[in-house]
Protein backbone atom coordinates (compact mmCIF):
# COMPACT_ATOMS: atom_id res chain seq x y z
CA UNK A 1 0.00 0.00 0.00
CA UNK A 2 1.11 3.50 -0.75
CA UNK A 3 2.03 5.81 2.10
CA UNK A 4 -0.51 8.36 3.26
CA UNK A 5 0.81 11.51 1.51
CA UNK A 6 0.95 9.63 -1.79
CA UNK A 7 -2.63 8.38 -1.34
CA UNK A 8 -3.72 11.94 -0.57
CA UNK A 9 -1.90 13.18 -3.63
CA UNK A 10 -3.52 10.57 -5.85
CA UNK A 11 -6.97 11.43 -4.49
CA UNK A 12 -6.33 15.14 -5.09
CA UNK A 13 -5.16 14.38 -8.61
CA UNK A 14 -8.33 12.36 -9.21
CA UNK A 15 -10.41 15.28 -7.94
CA UNK A 16 -8.69 17.65 -10.33
CA UNK A 17 -9.32 15.30 -13.26
CA UNK A 18 -13.01 15.22 -12.41
CA UNK A 19 -13.01 19.03 -12.01
CA UNK A 20 -11.41 19.44 -15.46
CA UNK A 21 -13.99 17.18 -17.10
CA UNK A 22 -16.79 18.91 -15.22
CA UNK A 23 -15.50 22.37 -16.14
CA UNK A 24 -15.31 21.31 -19.76
CA UNK A 25 -18.89 20.03 -19.77
CA UNK A 26 -20.28 23.07 -17.96
CA UNK A 27 -18.53 25.49 -20.32
CA UNK A 28 -20.15 23.78 -23.32
CA UNK A 29 -23.65 24.68 -22.10
CA UNK A 30 -25.58 27.61 -23.50
CA UNK A 31 -26.52 28.82 -20.01
CA UNK A 32 -22.91 29.13 -19.00
CA UNK A 33 -22.16 31.08 -22.18
CA UNK A 34 -24.94 33.51 -21.31
CA UNK A 35 -23.57 33.88 -17.79
CA UNK A 36 -20.10 34.71 -19.17
CA UNK A 37 -21.75 37.27 -21.46
CA UNK A 38 -23.16 38.92 -18.32
CA UNK A 39 -26.76 37.70 -18.73
CA UNK A 40 -27.79 36.76 -15.17
CA UNK A 41 -31.45 35.86 -15.60
CA UNK A 42 -33.10 33.83 -12.79
CA UNK A 43 -32.92 30.78 -15.07
CA UNK A 44 -29.17 31.15 -15.43
CA UNK A 45 -28.76 31.72 -11.68
CA UNK A 46 -30.76 28.55 -10.92
CA UNK A 47 -28.52 26.72 -13.39
CA UNK A 48 -25.42 27.96 -11.58
CA UNK A 49 -26.86 27.10 -8.16
CA UNK A 50 -27.78 23.53 -9.16
CA UNK A 51 -24.64 22.75 -11.15
CA UNK A 52 -22.20 24.18 -8.66
CA UNK A 53 -24.23 22.78 -5.77
CA UNK A 54 -23.59 19.35 -7.30
CA UNK A 55 -19.90 20.25 -7.74
CA UNK A 56 -19.87 21.14 -4.04
CA UNK A 57 -21.47 17.80 -3.08
CA UNK A 58 -18.94 16.00 -5.24
CA UNK A 59 -16.25 17.98 -3.43
CA UNK A 60 -17.42 16.54 -0.09
CA UNK A 61 -17.90 13.01 -1.39
CA UNK A 62 -14.52 12.81 -3.04
CA UNK A 63 -12.66 14.02 0.02
CA UNK A 64 -10.23 11.95 2.10
CA UNK A 65 -11.03 11.39 5.76
CA UNK A 66 -8.67 13.17 8.12
CA UNK A 67 -9.68 12.89 11.80
CA UNK A 68 -13.29 12.40 10.79
CA UNK A 69 -13.27 15.57 8.68
CA UNK A 70 -12.69 15.11 4.98
CA UNK A 71 -9.94 16.98 3.13
CA UNK A 72 -12.09 18.28 0.37
CA UNK A 73 -12.82 20.77 -2.41
CA UNK A 74 -16.41 21.43 -1.30
CA UNK A 75 -15.87 25.20 -1.45
CA UNK A 76 -14.71 25.23 -5.07
CA UNK A 77 -18.22 24.94 -6.55
CA UNK A 78 -19.82 27.81 -4.59
CA UNK A 79 -16.75 29.99 -5.20
CA UNK A 80 -16.96 29.48 -8.99
CA UNK A 81 -20.72 30.18 -8.88
CA UNK A 82 -19.98 33.41 -6.95
CA UNK A 83 -17.13 34.50 -9.21
CA UNK A 84 -19.15 34.12 -12.41
CA UNK A 85 -22.70 34.76 -11.17
CA UNK A 86 -22.61 36.93 -8.07
CA UNK A 87 -23.59 36.41 -4.41
CA UNK A 88 -27.03 34.80 -4.96
CA UNK A 89 -25.58 32.05 -7.14
CA UNK A 90 -22.66 31.66 -4.73
CA UNK A 91 -24.85 31.40 -1.62
CA UNK A 92 -27.32 29.06 -3.39
CA UNK A 93 -24.63 26.62 -4.45
CA UNK A 94 -23.06 26.99 -0.99
CA UNK A 95 -26.36 26.08 0.74
CA UNK A 96 -26.64 22.87 -1.28
CA UNK A 97 -23.07 21.93 -0.47
CA UNK A 98 -23.55 22.89 3.17
CA UNK A 99 -26.78 20.86 3.51
CA UNK A 100 -24.98 17.79 2.27
CA UNK A 101 -22.06 18.49 4.62
CA UNK A 102 -24.44 18.67 7.60
CA UNK A 103 -25.61 15.13 6.84
CA UNK A 104 -22.03 13.88 7.12
CA UNK A 105 -21.76 14.96 10.75
CA UNK A 106 -18.44 15.26 12.63
CA UNK A 107 -17.34 17.81 15.22
CA UNK A 108 -16.59 20.52 12.63
CA UNK A 109 -19.83 20.17 10.62
CA UNK A 110 -21.27 23.56 11.55
CA UNK A 111 -18.04 25.50 10.95
CA UNK A 112 -17.45 23.68 7.65
CA UNK A 113 -21.03 24.21 6.44
CA UNK A 114 -21.03 27.90 7.35
CA UNK A 115 -17.65 28.26 5.64
CA UNK A 116 -19.02 26.76 2.42
CA UNK A 117 -21.94 29.23 2.27
CA UNK A 118 -19.57 32.04 3.21
CA UNK A 119 -17.15 31.10 0.39
CA UNK A 120 -19.98 31.47 -2.18
CA UNK A 121 -20.98 34.82 -0.66
CA UNK A 122 -17.44 36.23 -0.58
CA UNK A 123 -16.75 35.14 -4.15
CA UNK A 124 -20.02 36.83 -5.17
CA UNK A 125 -18.98 40.06 -3.43
CA UNK A 126 -15.67 39.98 -5.30
CA UNK A 127 -17.69 39.62 -8.54
CA UNK A 128 -19.66 42.76 -7.62
CA UNK A 129 -16.54 44.66 -6.57
CA UNK A 130 -15.04 43.79 -9.98
CA UNK A 131 -17.83 45.69 -11.81
CA UNK A 132 -20.03 42.59 -11.98
CA UNK A 133 -17.42 40.77 -14.01
CA UNK A 134 -15.52 37.57 -13.42
CA UNK A 135 -12.21 38.45 -11.71
CA UNK A 136 -8.90 37.78 -13.47
CA UNK A 137 -7.30 34.38 -12.87
CA UNK A 138 -4.65 35.58 -10.40
CA UNK A 139 -7.26 37.49 -8.42
CA UNK A 140 -9.63 34.50 -8.30
CA UNK A 141 -6.92 32.10 -7.13
CA UNK A 142 -5.65 34.56 -4.52
CA UNK A 143 -9.23 35.08 -3.29
CA UNK A 144 -9.71 31.28 -3.07
CA UNK A 145 -6.60 31.00 -0.88
CA UNK A 146 -7.85 33.73 1.47
CA UNK A 147 -11.39 32.27 1.60
CA UNK A 148 -10.00 28.85 2.46
CA UNK A 149 -7.88 30.53 5.15
CA UNK A 150 -11.10 31.98 6.59
CA UNK A 151 -12.64 28.51 6.43
CA UNK A 152 -9.78 27.21 8.58
CA UNK A 153 -10.22 30.14 10.96
CA UNK A 154 -13.94 29.33 11.36
CA UNK A 155 -13.08 25.73 12.26
CA UNK A 156 -10.68 26.99 14.92
CA UNK A 157 -13.15 29.48 16.35
CA UNK A 158 -16.33 27.41 16.36
CA UNK A 159 -15.26 23.75 16.61
CA UNK A 160 -14.73 22.21 20.07
CA UNK A 161 -12.65 20.72 21.53
CA UNK A 162 -10.16 23.33 20.36
CA UNK A 163 -7.15 21.00 20.55
CA UNK A 164 -8.82 18.62 18.10
CA UNK A 165 -9.73 21.54 15.80
CA UNK A 166 -6.13 22.76 15.91
CA UNK A 167 -4.78 19.30 15.01
CA UNK A 168 -7.29 19.05 12.15
CA UNK A 169 -6.48 22.48 10.79
CA UNK A 170 -2.73 21.96 11.01
CA UNK A 171 -3.13 18.64 9.16
CA UNK A 172 -5.46 19.71 6.35
CA UNK A 173 -4.95 23.46 6.00
CA UNK A 174 -2.19 23.37 3.39
CA UNK A 175 -3.56 20.56 1.15
CA UNK A 176 -7.11 21.99 1.34
CA UNK A 177 -6.07 25.50 0.45
CA UNK A 178 -3.93 24.12 -2.38
CA UNK A 179 -6.69 21.80 -3.67
CA UNK A 180 -9.37 24.51 -3.72
CA UNK A 181 -6.98 27.01 -5.29
CA UNK A 182 -6.21 24.42 -7.97
CA UNK A 183 -9.94 23.82 -8.53
CA UNK A 184 -10.54 27.54 -8.96
CA UNK A 185 -7.55 27.75 -11.26
CA UNK A 186 -8.97 25.02 -13.53
CA UNK A 187 -12.46 26.53 -13.68
CA UNK A 188 -11.15 30.05 -14.00
CA UNK A 189 -8.67 29.16 -16.71
CA UNK A 190 -11.25 27.36 -18.84
CA UNK A 191 -13.93 30.01 -18.26
CA UNK A 192 -11.68 32.95 -19.04
CA UNK A 193 -10.36 31.24 -22.16
CA UNK A 194 -13.91 30.64 -23.27
CA UNK A 195 -14.80 34.25 -22.54
CA UNK A 196 -11.87 35.49 -24.60
CA UNK A 197 -12.75 33.09 -27.41
CA UNK A 198 -16.32 34.35 -27.47
CA UNK A 199 -15.18 37.97 -27.50
CA UNK A 200 -12.82 37.23 -30.40
CA UNK A 201 -15.60 35.45 -32.26
CA UNK A 202 -17.95 38.39 -31.68
CA UNK A 203 -15.33 40.82 -32.93
CA UNK A 204 -14.75 38.64 -35.99
CA UNK A 205 -18.49 38.54 -36.66
CA UNK A 206 -18.65 42.31 -36.31
CA UNK A 207 -15.78 42.77 -38.78
CA UNK A 208 -17.39 40.32 -41.15
CA UNK A 209 -20.68 42.18 -40.91
CA UNK A 210 -18.90 45.45 -41.50
CA UNK A 211 -17.05 43.98 -44.46
CA UNK A 212 -20.29 42.69 -45.92
CA UNK A 213 -21.90 46.08 -45.51
CA UNK A 214 -18.92 47.82 -47.13
CA UNK A 215 -18.99 45.37 -50.03
CA UNK A 216 -22.68 46.00 -50.49
CA UNK A 217 -22.02 49.75 -50.44
CA UNK A 218 -19.23 49.38 -53.00
CA UNK A 219 -21.56 47.35 -55.17
CA UNK A 220 -24.12 50.15 -55.07
CA UNK A 221 -21.35 52.72 -55.67
CA UNK A 222 -20.35 50.77 -58.76
CA UNK A 223 -23.91 50.83 -60.07
CA UNK A 224 -24.11 54.57 -59.46
CA UNK A 225 -20.79 55.09 -61.18
CA UNK A 226 -21.90 53.02 -64.17
CA UNK A 227 -24.99 55.21 -64.38
CA UNK A 228 -22.68 58.22 -64.94
CA UNK A 229 -21.50 56.61 -68.17
CA UNK A 230 -23.73 56.95 -71.26
CA UNK A 231 -26.35 54.18 -71.12
CA UNK A 232 -26.04 53.74 -74.89
CA UNK A 233 -24.03 55.25 -77.70
CA UNK A 234 -25.73 57.36 -80.38
CA UNK A 235 -25.99 56.03 -83.91
CA UNK A 236 -23.87 58.22 -86.19
CA UNK A 237 -24.61 57.74 -89.87
CA UNK A 238 -21.34 57.01 -91.67
CA UNK A 239 -19.48 56.15 -88.45
CA UNK A 240 -19.27 53.36 -85.92
CA UNK A 241 -18.60 54.10 -82.27
CA UNK A 242 -17.72 51.75 -79.39
CA UNK A 243 -16.72 52.38 -75.77
CA UNK A 244 -16.06 50.40 -72.61
CA UNK A 245 -14.66 51.15 -69.17
CA UNK A 246 -13.38 48.43 -66.82
CA UNK A 247 -12.41 49.52 -63.31
CA UNK A 248 -9.54 47.60 -61.62
CA UNK A 249 -11.48 47.55 -58.36
CA UNK A 250 -15.21 47.80 -57.66
CA UNK A 251 -15.12 51.47 -58.57
CA UNK A 252 -12.56 53.45 -60.51
CA UNK A 253 -11.44 56.83 -61.77
CA UNK A 254 -11.78 56.40 -65.54
CA UNK A 255 -14.75 57.68 -67.46
CA UNK A 256 -15.92 58.44 -70.96
CA UNK A 257 -18.84 60.46 -72.22
CA UNK A 258 -20.69 61.14 -75.45
CA UNK A 259 -22.36 64.56 -75.56
CA UNK A 260 -24.78 65.97 -78.06
CA UNK A 261 -23.77 69.39 -79.38
CA UNK A 262 -25.78 71.89 -81.43
CA UNK A 263 -25.89 71.32 -85.18
CA UNK A 264 -25.67 67.54 -84.99
CA UNK A 265 -22.16 67.66 -83.62
CA UNK A 266 -21.08 65.10 -81.04
CA UNK A 267 -18.63 65.56 -78.17
CA UNK A 268 -16.43 62.63 -77.12
CA UNK A 269 -14.71 62.60 -73.72
CA UNK A 270 -12.24 60.17 -72.22
CA UNK A 271 -10.68 60.87 -68.83
CA UNK A 272 -8.54 59.29 -66.15
CA UNK A 273 -8.54 60.50 -62.53
CA UNK A 274 -5.26 60.11 -60.62
CA UNK A 275 -4.98 56.99 -58.44
CA UNK A 276 -7.79 54.41 -58.31
CA UNK A 277 -10.49 52.95 -56.09
CA UNK A 278 -12.89 55.02 -53.95
CA UNK A 279 -10.93 58.33 -53.87
CA UNK A 280 -10.64 58.28 -57.65
CA UNK A 281 -14.33 57.37 -58.00
CA UNK A 282 -15.41 60.36 -55.89
CA UNK A 283 -13.27 62.68 -57.96
CA UNK A 284 -14.55 61.05 -61.14
CA UNK A 285 -18.13 61.92 -60.13
CA UNK A 286 -17.12 65.55 -59.66
CA UNK A 287 -15.06 65.76 -62.85
CA UNK A 288 -17.55 64.10 -65.18
CA UNK A 289 -20.38 66.31 -63.92
CA UNK A 290 -18.31 69.50 -64.23
CA UNK A 291 -17.12 68.51 -67.70
CA UNK A 292 -20.66 67.72 -68.88
CA UNK A 293 -21.97 71.07 -67.62
CA UNK A 294 -19.07 73.03 -69.08
CA UNK A 295 -19.39 71.27 -72.44
CA UNK A 296 -23.12 72.11 -72.53
CA UNK A 297 -22.34 75.76 -71.84
CA UNK A 298 -19.49 76.39 -74.30
CA UNK A 299 -19.40 75.94 -78.08
CA UNK A 300 -15.63 75.60 -78.23
CA UNK A 301 -13.87 72.64 -76.59
CA UNK A 302 -10.98 74.85 -75.43
CA UNK A 303 -13.35 77.09 -73.46
CA UNK A 304 -15.22 74.10 -72.03
CA UNK A 305 -12.03 72.45 -70.78
CA UNK A 306 -10.61 75.72 -69.43
CA UNK A 307 -13.68 76.36 -67.25
CA UNK A 308 -13.86 72.73 -66.15
CA UNK A 309 -10.22 72.97 -65.07
CA UNK A 310 -10.77 76.12 -63.04
CA UNK A 311 -13.70 74.52 -61.22
CA UNK A 312 -11.92 71.23 -60.59
CA UNK A 313 -8.67 72.90 -59.47
CA UNK A 314 -10.67 74.77 -56.84
CA UNK A 315 -11.76 71.42 -55.36
CA UNK A 316 -8.41 69.70 -55.40
CA UNK A 317 -6.40 70.43 -52.28
CA UNK A 318 -5.45 66.76 -52.12
CA UNK A 319 -3.50 67.00 -55.36
CA UNK A 320 -6.09 64.94 -57.25
CA UNK A 321 -6.08 65.64 -60.95
CA UNK A 322 -7.70 64.28 -64.06
CA UNK A 323 -6.23 63.83 -67.52
CA UNK A 324 -8.87 64.37 -70.18
CA UNK A 325 -9.25 64.33 -73.93
CA UNK A 326 -12.26 66.13 -75.38
CA UNK A 327 -13.08 66.34 -79.07
CA UNK A 328 -16.08 67.59 -80.97
CA UNK A 329 -16.88 65.65 -84.09
CA UNK A 330 -18.77 67.27 -86.91
CA UNK A 331 -20.09 64.20 -88.74
CA UNK A 332 -21.24 66.20 -91.76
CA UNK A 333 -17.93 67.95 -92.34
CA UNK A 334 -15.83 65.01 -91.21
CA UNK A 335 -13.74 67.14 -88.84
CA UNK A 336 -12.77 66.93 -85.20
CA UNK A 337 -11.69 69.77 -82.96
CA UNK A 338 -9.90 68.55 -79.86
CA UNK A 339 -8.24 69.52 -76.63
CA UNK A 340 -5.83 67.18 -74.90
CA UNK A 341 -5.51 68.04 -71.20
CA UNK A 342 -2.52 65.93 -70.22
CA UNK A 343 -4.12 62.70 -71.41
CA UNK A 344 -2.36 59.75 -73.06
CA UNK A 345 -2.29 60.82 -76.73
CA UNK A 346 -5.14 59.16 -78.66
CA UNK A 347 -4.13 57.36 -81.82
CA UNK A 348 -5.42 58.37 -85.23
CA UNK A 349 -4.84 55.54 -87.69
CA UNK A 350 -5.27 56.72 -91.27
CA UNK A 351 -6.74 54.50 -93.92
CA UNK A 352 -3.23 54.01 -95.38
CA UNK A 353 -1.91 52.71 -92.05
CA UNK A 354 0.00 55.76 -90.83
CA UNK A 355 -0.49 56.42 -87.13
CA UNK A 356 -0.66 59.90 -85.57
CA UNK A 357 -0.67 60.82 -81.88
CA UNK A 358 -2.98 63.61 -80.78
CA UNK A 359 -0.61 64.97 -78.17
CA UNK A 360 -1.08 67.35 -75.26
CA UNK A 361 -2.47 70.84 -75.77
CA UNK A 362 -2.67 71.74 -72.07
CA UNK A 363 -2.05 70.46 -68.56
CA UNK A 364 -4.12 67.82 -66.74
CA UNK A 365 -7.23 69.30 -65.06
CA UNK A 366 -6.98 70.25 -61.39
CA UNK A 367 -3.27 71.08 -61.30
CA UNK A 368 -3.25 74.78 -62.18
CA UNK A 369 -6.47 76.84 -62.08
CA UNK A 370 -5.13 79.40 -64.59
CA UNK A 371 -4.19 76.97 -67.36
CA UNK A 372 -5.45 77.68 -70.89
CA UNK A 373 -6.06 75.02 -73.50
CA UNK A 374 -5.14 75.14 -77.14
CA UNK A 375 -7.55 73.62 -79.66
CA UNK A 376 -6.50 71.66 -82.68
CA UNK A 377 -8.58 70.52 -85.65
CA UNK A 378 -8.12 67.86 -88.27
CA UNK A 379 -10.09 66.29 -91.06
CA UNK A 380 -11.16 62.67 -91.03
CA UNK A 381 -11.39 60.56 -94.16
CA UNK A 382 -13.26 57.38 -94.85
CA UNK A 383 -11.41 54.42 -93.33
CA UNK A 384 -9.75 56.45 -90.56
CA UNK A 385 -9.79 55.05 -87.05
CA UNK A 386 -9.59 57.06 -83.82
CA UNK A 387 -8.60 55.19 -80.63
CA UNK A 388 -8.98 56.95 -77.28
CA UNK A 389 -7.57 55.02 -74.30
CA UNK A 390 -6.46 55.38 -70.69
CA UNK A 391 -3.06 54.32 -69.34
CA UNK A 392 -4.56 51.16 -67.83
CA UNK A 393 -4.48 49.78 -71.38
CA UNK A 394 -0.88 50.62 -72.29
CA UNK A 395 0.48 50.02 -68.77
CA UNK A 396 -1.17 46.60 -68.37
CA UNK A 397 1.67 44.34 -67.22
CA UNK A 398 2.47 40.70 -67.74
CA UNK A 399 3.96 38.48 -65.01
CA UNK A 400 7.46 39.92 -65.62
CA UNK A 401 6.15 43.49 -65.31
CA UNK A 402 6.50 44.14 -69.03
CA UNK A 403 3.95 46.75 -70.14
CA UNK A 404 1.58 46.26 -73.05
CA UNK A 405 2.88 49.56 -74.44
CA UNK A 406 1.79 52.14 -76.99
CA UNK A 407 3.56 50.44 -79.86
CA UNK A 408 1.64 47.23 -79.42
CA UNK A 409 -1.59 49.23 -79.15
CA UNK A 410 -0.73 51.05 -82.37
CA UNK A 411 0.09 47.72 -84.05
CA UNK A 412 -3.27 46.21 -83.12
CA UNK A 413 -5.11 49.36 -84.24
CA UNK A 414 -3.26 49.40 -87.55
CA UNK A 415 -3.91 45.69 -88.14
CA UNK A 416 -7.63 45.97 -87.31
CA UNK A 417 -8.27 49.37 -88.92
CA UNK A 418 -10.60 48.08 -91.65
CA UNK A 419 -13.04 46.64 -89.12
CA UNK A 420 -15.92 48.46 -87.38
CA UNK A 421 -15.29 50.19 -84.04
CA UNK A 422 -16.81 47.42 -81.88
CA UNK A 423 -14.56 44.76 -83.41
CA UNK A 424 -11.46 46.93 -83.01
CA UNK A 425 -12.28 47.55 -79.35
CA UNK A 426 -12.79 43.83 -78.73
CA UNK A 427 -9.49 42.98 -80.44
CA UNK A 428 -7.56 45.47 -78.32
CA UNK A 429 -9.15 44.09 -75.14
CA UNK A 430 -8.35 40.52 -76.22
CA UNK A 431 -4.71 41.42 -76.96
CA UNK A 432 -4.34 43.13 -73.58
CA UNK A 433 -5.86 40.07 -71.83
CA UNK A 434 -3.51 37.77 -73.73
CA UNK A 435 -0.58 39.94 -72.66
CA UNK A 436 -1.44 40.11 -68.95
CA UNK A 437 -2.43 36.42 -68.75
CA UNK A 438 -3.31 35.48 -65.17
CA UNK A 439 -2.05 38.78 -63.71
CA UNK A 440 -4.83 40.77 -61.99
CA UNK A 441 -5.95 43.99 -63.65
CA UNK A 442 -3.80 46.69 -62.06
CA UNK A 443 -5.42 49.90 -63.25
CA UNK A 444 -8.77 51.05 -64.65
CA UNK A 445 -8.96 50.44 -68.41
CA UNK A 446 -11.10 52.48 -70.79
CA UNK A 447 -11.34 52.54 -74.56
CA UNK A 448 -13.39 54.69 -76.94
CA UNK A 449 -13.09 53.81 -80.62
CA UNK A 450 -14.47 55.83 -83.55
CA UNK A 451 -14.34 54.46 -87.09
CA UNK A 452 -15.08 56.58 -90.15
CA UNK A 453 -17.16 54.50 -92.57
CA UNK A 454 -18.69 51.20 -91.62
CA UNK B 1 11.85 45.50 -61.67
CA UNK B 2 10.91 45.99 -58.07
CA UNK B 3 7.44 46.25 -56.59
CA UNK B 4 8.39 48.44 -53.63
CA UNK B 5 9.33 52.05 -53.08
CA UNK B 6 12.54 52.94 -51.31
CA UNK B 7 12.43 56.34 -49.61
CA UNK B 8 15.59 57.87 -48.15
CA UNK B 9 15.77 61.21 -46.47
CA UNK B 10 18.89 63.34 -46.08
CA UNK B 11 19.69 67.00 -45.73
CA UNK B 12 22.17 69.26 -47.46
CA UNK B 13 22.35 72.51 -45.56
CA UNK B 14 18.76 73.69 -45.14
CA UNK B 15 17.46 71.63 -48.03
CA UNK B 16 15.85 68.25 -47.34
CA UNK B 17 16.42 65.64 -50.04
CA UNK B 18 14.02 62.76 -50.59
CA UNK B 19 15.59 60.01 -52.69
CA UNK B 20 13.06 57.69 -54.28
CA UNK B 21 13.85 54.25 -55.69
CA UNK B 22 11.75 51.50 -57.24
CA UNK B 23 8.08 51.94 -57.92
CA UNK B 24 5.78 54.78 -56.90
CA UNK B 25 2.18 53.62 -57.37
CA UNK B 26 -1.07 53.72 -55.42
CA UNK B 27 0.18 51.06 -52.99
CA UNK B 28 3.60 52.56 -52.30
CA UNK B 29 3.19 56.33 -52.63
CA UNK B 30 1.58 56.85 -49.18
CA UNK B 31 5.07 56.23 -47.76
CA UNK B 32 6.58 59.08 -49.79
CA UNK B 33 3.53 61.23 -48.98
CA UNK B 34 4.13 60.73 -45.23
CA UNK B 35 7.74 61.98 -45.61
CA UNK B 36 6.71 65.01 -47.68
CA UNK B 37 3.83 65.93 -45.34
CA UNK B 38 6.14 65.76 -42.34
CA UNK B 39 8.89 67.83 -44.01
CA UNK B 40 6.36 70.50 -45.00
CA UNK B 41 4.92 70.40 -41.48
CA UNK B 42 8.41 70.96 -40.09
CA UNK B 43 8.62 74.13 -42.15
CA UNK B 44 10.66 72.98 -45.16
CA UNK B 45 10.45 75.61 -47.89
CA UNK B 46 12.11 73.86 -50.78
CA UNK B 47 12.33 70.09 -51.03
CA UNK B 48 14.45 68.25 -53.56
CA UNK B 49 13.02 64.93 -54.69
CA UNK B 50 15.72 62.85 -56.35
CA UNK B 51 14.32 60.38 -58.90
CA UNK B 52 17.63 58.74 -59.87
CA UNK B 53 16.57 55.21 -58.83
CA UNK B 54 12.85 55.53 -59.54
CA UNK B 55 11.74 53.05 -62.20
CA UNK B 56 8.00 53.69 -62.41
CA UNK B 57 5.54 56.37 -61.37
CA UNK B 58 1.76 56.13 -61.67
CA UNK B 59 -0.82 58.89 -61.43
CA UNK B 60 -1.07 58.13 -57.70
CA UNK B 61 2.61 59.10 -57.39
CA UNK B 62 2.06 62.28 -59.41
CA UNK B 63 -0.83 63.18 -57.10
CA UNK B 64 1.44 63.03 -54.04
CA UNK B 65 4.01 65.33 -55.68
CA UNK B 66 1.29 67.69 -56.91
CA UNK B 67 -0.28 67.95 -53.44
CA UNK B 68 3.11 68.88 -51.94
CA UNK B 69 3.84 71.32 -54.73
CA UNK B 70 0.48 73.08 -54.16
CA UNK B 71 1.14 73.42 -50.41
CA UNK B 72 4.71 74.68 -50.87
CA UNK B 73 3.77 77.13 -53.62
CA UNK B 74 1.27 78.82 -51.33
CA UNK B 75 4.21 79.73 -49.08
CA UNK B 76 6.42 80.66 -52.04
CA UNK B 77 8.35 77.39 -51.89
CA UNK B 78 8.63 74.50 -54.34
CA UNK B 79 9.30 70.84 -54.92
CA UNK B 80 12.42 70.48 -57.09
CA UNK B 81 12.87 67.29 -59.08
CA UNK B 82 16.14 65.79 -60.21
CA UNK B 83 17.52 62.95 -62.33
CA UNK B 84 14.34 61.68 -64.02
CA UNK B 85 14.76 58.64 -66.24
CA UNK B 86 13.40 59.12 -69.77
CA UNK B 87 10.31 56.93 -69.18
CA UNK B 88 9.44 58.91 -66.06
CA UNK B 89 10.15 62.20 -67.76
CA UNK B 90 7.62 61.09 -70.39
CA UNK B 91 4.90 60.62 -67.75
CA UNK B 92 5.48 64.21 -66.62
CA UNK B 93 5.48 65.46 -70.21
CA UNK B 94 2.20 63.72 -71.13
CA UNK B 95 0.33 65.22 -68.16
CA UNK B 96 1.93 68.62 -68.77
CA UNK B 97 3.51 68.55 -65.30
CA UNK B 98 6.93 69.45 -66.73
CA UNK B 99 5.63 73.02 -66.58
CA UNK B 100 4.48 72.67 -62.99
CA UNK B 101 7.75 71.38 -61.55
CA UNK B 102 11.27 72.55 -62.21
CA UNK B 103 13.17 69.48 -63.32
CA UNK B 104 16.97 69.32 -63.05
CA UNK B 105 19.24 66.83 -64.80
CA UNK B 106 21.20 66.06 -61.61
CA UNK B 107 20.77 66.28 -57.85
CA UNK B 108 23.69 68.73 -57.59
CA UNK B 109 22.03 71.14 -59.99
CA UNK B 110 18.75 70.91 -58.10
CA UNK B 111 20.58 71.64 -54.84
CA UNK B 112 22.44 74.55 -56.44
CA UNK B 113 19.12 76.05 -57.52
CA UNK B 114 17.48 75.24 -54.15
CA UNK B 115 20.18 77.05 -52.20
CA UNK B 116 20.24 79.89 -54.68
CA UNK B 117 17.61 81.78 -52.73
Amino acid sequence: MASEPITEFIVLFQMMCVVVVFAYLVTRSQWYHEVLDGILSWKNQVFLILVFGIVSIYGSMSGVEVLGAPLNIRDTGPMVAGFVGGPIAGIGAGLIGAAYRMTLGGFSKIACSVATVLSGLLAGLIFIANNRKMPALVMAVAAAIIIEGIHMGLVLVFSRPFSQALTLVSDVAFPMIAANAAGIFVFGYISLNLKKERETARERDRYQGELQRKNAELHIAREIQESFLPPSLPALPGYTLAAESRPAREVGGDFYDVLASPGGRVGLVIADVSDKGVPAALFMALSSTVMRASAAWHQQPGDAVRDANTLIAGESRSGMFVTLFFCILDPEQGTITYVNAGHNPPLLVRDDGTVHSLSMTGMALGADPGESYEERSLSLCSGDLLVLYTDGVTEAEDSSQLQFGEERLADVARRERSRPAGAVLASIQAEVSAHTGAMPQFDDMTLVVLKVGT
Amino acid sequence: MSTTLKVEEQRRGDIPILSLGGRMDSTTSPDAEAHLTRLIGEGAHRIVVDFRDLEYISSAGLRVLLASQKRLKQAGGAVLLSALRPEIRKVFDIAGFNRLFTIYPTLEEALGAGQGR
